[in-house]
């Protein structure tokens, strides 16, 4: 029901300020079931069943860190959070809470990498964009003028537009109430259209 | 009005027809998309002290795979190519142009064919799709590892000859993943799709929920639902009838209990391959019915206890499908691992 207040006042109010709910809510995934099952598995030890969990939110883990860090460090990084994820299964308390658990790993993960100096080994700049380069620096100008926008709708942009998740799986990956993902993505991508216009 | 309607369906639900400028957006950053793998995991121990000793070995493991992912990105990008079209039968359109001599089809753009026209698309150096009168498709993303369309509507008969996983099919109700196969893929003007694998293996997926469709068999899909059951396409008429109601309606419909009866009284041995997708949908008394059917027809293995098949293990689910005379389950789960949809 506070989700739902946050959503009308926001959209009622018409500013770009940006909604709480999105960040306080609980995690519910619609994969809630089936993710504990596959943790349960994975932390006895079997690898297909985290490969499952990377399939599922791989590309989420990867939208979210690539909306805080340049796309040189996010595959990098996407490794680093599924790694720290196998590693620290056994944390987990409730199984079926795994994917509100790897968001905030992968928030926290990205703040750690722009707080110290980190040890991996870089990518070069030529991450594969399009072979012209006037493509290739509007590809660039785009992904920067989303990196700009506030964080609520940069994150739900890039998961759209980039890692190509529809508004429904973007809700049902990272708990967002779907009320929420359609908000986002409106004044998110309205802003967007004004900042690219500039 | 509408306009901001249509943009906002398409922008929601990343189905119908595109807003050009989202449209070119996405095509734009598609090259920013993930495109990683999962990298080698260490053995599971618990307490820190194993990890001292493990936590090195892991380090070097995924500096190796940093190191082998960029000479593969490197490698990869330079592959990377627009489709080449090729017209059948009438005139055929690439971003509203007609097509009357080589075209290409460059990722953002699509393709359509009226009721005269047919065209067949190079899909890279993977396989080929001949594109069906009355037909819209959109190229979605072409690189190495990932050529991935969408089928608005129409029909397209695709072969291709590609590592399991390189070739996707996205409709507006379910996206088909190349295991290795030819196939024809129908979709209606409401969304639903029928796909009909001839050779190799489909799977038809969407939003967690996944059909596992071998050569021979048919599967449909229906907006707001997905994937239905795969049945063979000899399989008896009962099932013809009967999975539209199981797949399609919801748990309180009251045709479902004899849609169920009467295709579970029809269900061959060969038709395992419909009982064992069942045995993890519907509600649990239809399970528990299932269960009883298909362990007449396909005695389960220990594994497959009521118990474990109830709580949809997936081991045991594994250990009942191996049963069945159709490929390892460990053949499509080593596939299924590096899906992205």
């Amino acid at each position: 029901m506070a989700d739902v207040l946050t959503t009308l006042e926001f959209v009622a109010d018409g500013s770009t300020a940006i909604p709480v709910a999105p960040h306080t809510e609980r995690f519910v995934a619609a994969h809630a079931a089936d993710d504990g099952r596959l943790v349960s598995a994975a932390r006895d030890g079997d690898r297909g069943a985290f490969a499952s969990l990377y399939e599922r939110y791989a590309r989420v883990v990867h939208g979210l860190l690539l909306a805080r860090v340049g796309p040189e460090h996010a595959e990098d990084l996407v490794q680093d959070v599924f790694l720290m994820a196998w590693r620290r299964l056994d944390d987990l308390r409730d199984p079926a809470a795994f994917g509100g658990w790897l968001v905030t790993i992968t928030r926290n993960r990205a703040m750690d990498f722009h707080r110290r100096p980190t040890d991996f080994v870089e990518l070069p700049e030529d991450v594969p964009v399009a072979d012209d380069p006037s493509q290739r620096a509007e590809a660039r100008a785009a992904l920067d003028a989303i990196r700009g926008l506030p964080e609520a709708y940069r994150e739900t942009l890039v998961l759209r537009l980039v890692e190509g998740l529809s508004g429904p799986e973007i809700a049902s990956r990272t708990g967002l109430t779907p009320a929420s993902v359609r908000v986002n993505l409106h004044r998110g991508m309205k802003l967007l259209r004004e900042k690219l216009r500039r | 009005m509408s306009d901001d309607r249509t943009r906002d369906g398409y922008l929601w639900s990343a189905t119908g027809a595109p807003d050009p400028e989202i449209a070119r957006l996405e095509a734009l950053l598609a090259a920013y998309a993930h495109r990683g793998t999962l990298p080698p995991l260490p053995v599971r121990a618990r307490g820190h002290r194993v990890w001292r000793v493990v936590l090195p070995a892991l380090t070097a493991a995924a500096s190796l795979m940093l190191v082998i992912s960029a000479a593969w990105l490197a490698s990869a990008s330079r592959n990377a190519d627009p489709w080449a079209v090729q017209t059948l039968a009438g005139t055929p359109a690439v971003a509203g142009a007609p097509v009357d001599g080589p075209s290409r089809l460059a990722a953002g753009q699509v393709l359509t064919t009226d009721s005269e026209s047919r065209a067949r698309i190079a899909v890279g150096q993977i396989g080929r799709v001949d594109v069906e009168p009355n037909s819209r498709l959109r190229l979605m993303r072409s690189r190495p590892g990932e050529h991935r369309m969408a089928l608005d509507r129409g029909r397209i008969a695709a072969q291709i000859w590609a590592p399991a996983r390189s070739f996707f099919v996205n409709t507006p109700s379910a996206t088909a993943i190349d295991l290795g196969c030819a196939y024809t893929l129908d979709v209606d003007a409401s969304g639903g799709g029928m796909i009909r694998v001839t050779h190799g293996w489909v799977a038809f997926e969407y939003d967690g929920r996944e059909s596992f469709i071998p050569a021979g068999a048919v599967c449909a899909t229906r907006p707001g639902f997905g994937p239905g059951t795969p049945r063979f396409a000899d399989a008896p008429a009962a099932f013809e009838q009967a999975l539209p109601v199981l797949d399609f309606t919801a748990p309180a419909d009251p045709r479902r209990a004899e849609a169920l009866q009467r295709l579970l009284a029809a269900a061959r041995p060969r038709d395992g391959l419909t009982l064992w997708h069942l045995l993890s949908r519907g509600r649990a008394e239809e399970r528990t019915t299932v269960y009883d059917r298909l362990a007449t027809l396909v005695p389960p293995p220990a594994a497959a206890s009521r118990d474990a098949i109830a709580r949809a293990d997936r081991r045991a689910l594994d250990a009942w499908w191996n049963e069945l005379g159709l490929d390892s389950a460990s053949w499509w789960r080593v596939w299924k691992s590096p899906w992205r949809e």
